[in-house]
């Protein structure tokens, strides 16, 4: 995923991936990425959860406005099914 | 979602579970980090955005197996992968989608396909104006690539995305990994 984020950005158009293994993300060296210590095959979390699905949508976006250096690689810590996760405010996107 | 293949043998899904740890999961990063095979040189391109996000046309991607129903399913005999990548139309219902991978535990997904590939969310964006639209194309493509396969991927496949994101008008990309 890192090389075709990598090749895409070279192209001229950003891009912001979900990184579920941060060594690996960092070795590659993509230009943008959240990371978030969770399960293989759940980069925006669980099935029907729309809350916390739309938390890691709205993370990337903001990674997306204001990363000022490639290669970042933003890590909001959540902790999976501990977590209490709300609508985001799309708001403060803007 | 149709045509689902169950990860192939008993072995397969008790590795899957096991590589479904997150804390395995990073010990496995790590581990493939140090073999060091996966970085290419150079320092990272980076494009900044020039519109706002009201005004950007969006594309997804990701290695997560997910294609048609009606598409080849990605190759799942050939141990370095597959680097072919399939299109998928912006205006697609998630049910005419399907995912074709067997290294990862994809049953979440299975079940609600935003969990990997959130198209419906993407579109509940542009809808509410948080986005301009998505895009006319999206890429579905399987991670897991290596040896001969990894230049294909770098050469040929990863360039052609590329110039149809641009030729698509797209200002930018979001990438979901397996």
């Amino acid at each position: 995923m890192g090389l075709i984020a990598r090749e895409i950005e070279a192209a001229g158009i950003p891009t912001v991936a979900i990184s579920l293994a941060q060594e690996l993300t960092a070795s590659v060296g993509v230009p943008r990425a959240v990371f978030v210590k969770w399960p293989l095959g759940h980069p925006l979390g669980e099935a029907n959860a729309s809350a916390q699905q739309y938390t890691l949508i709205y993370d990337a976006l903001h990674l997306l406005l204001t990363a000022t250096e490639p290669g970042v690689i933003a890590e909001p810590g959540y902790r999976w099914r501990r977590q209490e996760y709300t609508e985001p405010e799309w708001s403060k996107l803007r | 979602m149709g045509n689902q293949r169950g990860p192939a043998t008993f072995l397969q899904r008790l590795q899957n579970r096991f590589y479904a740890i997150p804390a395995v999961v990073q010990w496995w990063a790590g581990h493939f980090v140090r073999r060091a095979r996966s970085s290419p040189d150079g320092p990272i391109s980076f494009t900044r955005l020039t519109k706002p996000l009201a005004a950007c046309s969006v594309a997804l991607i990701t290695t997560g197996g997910v294609h048609l129903t009606s598409q080849p399913p990605f190759d799942m005999h050939d141990p370095d992968g597959d680097a072919s990548a399939r299109e998928i139309p912006g205006d697609v219902a998630l049910s005419e989608l399907t995912i074709t991978h067997d290294y990862y535990n994809h049953s979440s997904a299975d079940r609600d396909l935003n969990v990997i590939f959130p198209l419906d969310h993407f579109r509940e964006l542009a809808q509410r104006g948080v986005l301009g639209r998505v895009a006319r194309r999206h890429f579905g493509l399987m991670g897991h690539i290596e040896g001969v396969h990894l230049r294909r991927l770098q050469e040929q496949t990863a360039p052609d995305i590329a110039a149809k994101l641009r030729a698509d008008g797209v200002d930018f990309a979001f990438l979901t990994p397996a």
